[in-house]
């Protein structure tokens, strides 16, 4: 019953998109969520979706997997929509009835912040899908290493996420093969109240916590037997090397920003 | 003989529908019969786990069904528990599901989902408790002060103390020493004998399952290879070995001799038979010994 959830949710290929620098990767995503929040008319929003396009084009990540990470923010899409239609009162009545009035200004707003939402999820899929778990937090750790002049272990909560990461399959596991465990032993999970329903977990939990610690301890071993003595002075085995390939995804972003922009300028007046 | 526990083409596919479908068993058929010891061996990713947790309704089967006294276990699907506690099943290093405050607690929580009285749960931990090698100054203990051989019976007790029809057992002595398998073994074979319970035993040791089982499950590549008594099973010593299998050292020496034209039995598991079928082979005057 715990095999369904994906954590890491990469997807394994060769493409552009897989060999940009992770450390690129996530900089242009940020970049991406920005300028989707500067885009005033709807051309800037047309070409936001080009970029989209493009890049999963590239990824070579087969289109049903973002139709699958859009599948949980469905409600709040059309929470969105029913919100801005109701609320927005300018504009031309296209329909009225009740106390409903819907207007063209507020359909206007509903489709811009749902083509927003949808581009959004789907750019930071891209960077998920494309990129390994501790590759991701690799990265973070560059990019926050100017951090280190506050005295902020970036290297330790970095090392501390890789390991939570790697370790949730490994946890499901256990919890499954516990929970196997206790119900040969007669363990009810299915019926009963909800306070029943958390007692009948308590069999599960302590055996989880207990093993979890004996792993920690474990773990702590092994690591400092391997002589890990936290971030400094360590090298690495995989560099990360900035190619032209991120230079031409960068520029790629440039243009689409600069693009962006001349159409919040100059197209404002075509508005629907 | 009558039987308990039977298995009409049962088949299991992990992941069904999606590109990784793993078929981990194919169509088993299977008869076991009451108050037997049956040991199931076979190669790492053979099916064995798979199977067993079909006994007690763990894994729900793709195809096929499986019977309990007769009566197909997931005919409803409400009393699956009832089933659970006639086929008592601890998986593979249960020491880690112990969970209670006290030895006592923790075996009792089999008996305490079945509605047992407390009187009856008193008079049954005290039982298994002997069961497995351990005495009645364990019970107030906290499991997880116990040494990891000491706690891997106490979790094999909370089995035991649902008083099943079928003792499942899987891998008992994995990673144990040779002393703390030998033990193991011998309580299984004991309480076998005492309570008259069938049993299955799970291992890929043929040397720990040819000293105690009666009959052997074969698996192989999530198919059934053999089910026969020990010695029927060990004449495929071929067939065996083939499989990644390895019959006892010691059966191998007495086929070996059989071969060579010695009148020996050949269903020789431990060194006490060795012992004896050797020594009644130079009763015999089968070879001539120097120095007696």
């Amino acid at each position: 019953m715990f095999r369904d959830i994906t954590i890491g949710q990469y997807y394994k290929a060769d493409s552009f998109v897989h060999k940009l620098d992770p450390r690129i990767k996530i900089l242009l995503t940020l970049w991406f969520i920005v300028i989707i929040f500067i885009c005033k008319t709807f051309f800037s929003l047309a070409l936001m979706i080009l970029l989209v396009t493009v890049s999963i084009a590239f990824s070579k990540v087969p289109f049903k997997m973002f139709l699958k990470s859009l599948k949980p923010i469905i409600p709040i899409i059309i929470f969105t929509c029913i919100i801005n239609m109701l609320y927005i009162k300018n504009g031309d009545v296209l329909l009225e009835f009740w106390k409903i009035k819907i207007t063209s200004e507020g359909l206007n707003t509903a489709l811009f912040m749902t083509i927003r939402i949808i581009t959004l999820i789907v750019c930071s899929s891209i960077l998920t899908y494309t990129t390994v778990p501790t590759m991701l937090t690799d990265a973070i750790e560059r990019l926050l290493s100017p951090l280190k002049v506050f005295h902020i272990e970036v290297h330790t909560l970095a090392m501390m996420m890789t390991l939570a990461l790697r370790f949730i399959p490994t946890l499901i596991e256990e919890i499954e093969r516990i929970t196997n465990a206790q119900k040969a032993r007669g363990a009810n999970f299915e019926s009963g109240k909800l306070i029943q329903k958390i007692k009948a977990m308590i069999p599960v939990l302590i055996p989880l916590f207990v093993s979890a610690f004996s792993r920690a301890y474990e773990l702590a071993f092994a690591m400092s037997c391997r002589c890990y003595r936290g971030g400094e002075g360590r090298t690495r085995m995989k560099q990360m090397k900035l190619s032209y390939k991120d230079l031409i995804a960068v520029f790629v972003f440039v243009l689409t920003t600069a693009g962006v922009i001349l159409f919040n300028i100059y197209l404002k007046s075509f508005s629907f | 003989m009558s039987v308990v526990l039977e298995t009409r083409d049962l088949s299991y596919i992990y992941s069904k529908g999606t590109a990784y479908e793993v078929a981990a068993i194919e169509n088993i058929n299977l008869k076991i019969e009451k108050g037997e010891l049956v040991g199931v061996i076979g190669h790492t990713g053979s099916g064995k786990s798979t199977l067993i947790e079909h006994f007690n309704g763990i894994l729900n089967p793709t195809k096929g069904t499986v019977l309990l006294d007769g009566k197909d276990i997931w005919e409803d699907k409400t009393k699956i528990r009832n089933v659970r506690f006639k086929v008592g099943v601890c998986f593979q290093y249960p020491e880690y599901q112990l969970f209670e405050e006290t030895v006592y607690k923790d075996i009792a929580f089999g008996p305490r989902n079945m509605k047992m009285s407390e009187d009856e749960i008193d008079k049954t931990i005290k039982k298994v408790i002997k069961f497995v090698g351990l005495n009645e100054s364990y019970l107030d203990k906290s499991p997880f002060d116990l040494s990891g051989g000491e706690k891997r019976r106490v979790a094999i007790a909370g089995v035991m103390a649902m008083n099943p029809e079928v003792l499942v057992l899987d891998e008992p002595s994995a990673g144990l020493d040779p002393r703390g398998r030998n033990m193991i073994l011998s309580l299984i074979k004991n309480y076998q004998k005492e309570t008259g319970c069938t049993v299955i035993v799970v291992s890929h040791s043929m040397e720990d399952i040819s000293k105690i089982s009666d009959k052997i499950i074969v698996m192989n590549k999530s198919k059934l290879a053999f089910y026969d008594t020990v010695k029927n099973v060990f004449s495929h010593a071929e067939e065996l070995s083939e499989m990644g299998l390895n019959i006892p050292e010691i059966t191998k020496l007495f086929l070996m001799f059989k071969e060579k034209g010695f009148d020996v039995k050949t269903d020789i598991f431990t060194i006490e038979e060795a012992k004896n079928e050797l020594l009644k082979l130079l009763g015999k005057g089968g070879l001539q010994c120097s120095g007696t």
